[in-house]
């Protein structure tokens, strides 16, 4: 009887691994449009509604439970913000008339207005599932392709660059945000910055931005936006231009002349996402 | 355990309603620098009082479901919780639950081995991207926090499949036959008395 009991539990055990291997397998050789994808996103349709409704319904809860991490935070945050508001008021008057004076004016104007978005549509979503790990850093929002949607948007938060849509139903889409290990950026250091590819550190909430362009120095505090990179008409970023990203944390002298690489921190609070725009249409 | 269907269908809405708490909530609260993870926490519950095939096909299943909600790549989860699972079920038939320090413990620690299963995994598969040491502060806190999870979750479950449960039954049956072996001594001092 034991003896058997055994062996039922070491079929159950060998038969489960293979299922898993043969899934993985599977995934792995298959085009995003292959029966197993299809089969999974017709499942997670399905599946929606109940994943929305428990959003709505666990909202408060979760509300609650920020609510006490962030005002903890902001106690020790606060003096040190006041002094930093009253210093930038001042910067910010200063630059004012600078502005001013040199007639710069209706050049800023022109600049906003070319900014990489002309020509993208705004979807607002809410963010309605997340992963819980870094190594699949994922989540899904509730529009989808009903909503204009599409595989390689972009998406934003107020503060900048959060992910890409990489999978689309009806009424959802799955983000891969840039934490994730397999997404990369074209980015540059805001002005004529040096140009490079923007990866994640897989475990740290940090980018490694790696130069192309070695030979420009880069500096602690020096802001990252998307670079909307474009070399002919087979090769272009799926992002589109100036979107920011990022500031630089660690430039560390040494290690950017032999790596060619300094560390990233993101402006999208990553880790507390609930309301983002994906960016649609444009040039894909 | 005893699987009926009707314990069946407890043990799958437990892990469909571990999944959705897991990716609607507990995900989006960080703590420790990282998320609790209430999926191993259920599947190691579910192993310690099921046995290893329960734990295992719990794993299986609800590594299935994460994948498919959330867009991973399908069987990566699912080996990480199986292992989970099934190591809980095995150390379940071989020692008894001793103390009501051993589930928080031993789930904390398995909590650490899913984790961990499930960075090699992905290591293996290929990472495109520099892996930070802080990777492993990620694998800490889960266990922690996976300790502190099963405190509440354990016992919730064991009420919840207690029907099923062949120790529980037993320890039922000890206990009326006790007090009716007592009621009837007692009676029977009285009525010498």
């Amino acid at each position: 009887m034991y003896r058997k009991q055994v062996r039922r539990r070491r079929a159950v055990l060998v038969l489960l691994v293979v299922a898993c291997l043969m899934l993985i397998s599977i995934s792995i050789s298959q085009a995003e449009s292959g029966p197993l994808h299809s089969v999974q996103r017709s499942i997670s349709s399905v599946l929606n509604p109940i994943a929305d409704g428990a959003d709505r319904a666990l909202k408060p809860a979760r509300d609650l439970v920020n609510w006490f991490d962030e005002t903890f935070d902001a106690r020790g945050e606060n003096e040190e913000l006041q002094s930093e508001v009253a210093q930038l008021q001042e910067e910010n008057l200063a630059l004012r008339d600078a502005a001013e004076e040199a007639g710069y004016d209706a050049e800023l104007e022109k600049l906003a207005e070319s900014s990489g978005l002309d020509g993208y549509e705004q979807v607002g979503a809410s963010v309605r599932m997340r992963s819980f790990t870094t190594w699949n850093a994922t989540m899904t929002i509730d529009a989808g392709s009903s909503d204009g949607v599409e595989r390689d948007d972009a998406v934003v938060t107020d503060d900048g660059l959060a992910g890409i849509v990489t999978d689309v139903t009806g009424g959802s889409a799955v983000v891969d945000l840039i934490t994730n290990p397999d997404i990369a950026v074209t980015a540059r250091v805001v002005g004529e910055g040096p140009v490079g590819l923007i990866v994640p550190i897989v475990g740290s909430n940090r980018l490694d931005f790696t130069l192309i362009q070695g030979d420009k120095e880069v500096k602690d505090g020096d802001e990252l936006v998307t670079a909307g990179f474009s070399s002919d008409e087979t090769l272009a970023s799926i992002y589109p231009a100036e979107i920011p990203i990022g500031a630089v944390k660690e430039a560390i002298p040494a290690e950017q002349a032999q790596r060619q690489q300094v560390t990233v921190e993101p402006f999208a609070d990553l880790a507390d996402l609930d309301q983002v725009t994906v960016l649609t249409g444009g040039e894909q | 355990m005893i699987v009926t269907p009707p314990i069946l269908a407890r043990l799958a809405l437990i892990v469909f309603l571990a999944v959705i708490f897991q990716l609607a909530f507990f995900s989006r609260v960080p703590l420790l620098g990282s998320v609790a993870n209430l999926i191993p926490v259920v599947i190691v519950a579910l192993g310690l009082l099921g046995g290893a095939v329960t734990g295992a096909v719990s794993g299986f299943a609800a590594g299935l479901l994460i994948d498919t909600m959330i867009g991973g790549t399908p069987g990566v989860t699912s080996l990480s919780l199986m292992a989970a699972g099934y190591l809980a079920g095995r150390w379940r038939e071989g020692y008894d639950i001793v103390s009501s320090l051993v589930p928080p413990l031993l789930t904390g620690a398995l909590c650490g081995v899913a984790a961990l299963a499930y960075a090699a995994l992905q290591l293996t598969l290929g990472v495109d991207a520099q892996v930070s040491a802080l990777a492993i502060r990620e694998i800490l806190a889960q266990a922690l926090l996976g300790a502190l999870l099963a405190i509440p979750v354990f016992p919730l479950i064991r009420r919840v499949l207690r029907p099923a449960l062949v120790d529980d039954a037993r320890g039922r049956a000890r206990v009326s036959s006790g007090a009716m072996s007592r009621g009837v001594e007692r009676g029977r001092w009285r009525l010498s008395a």
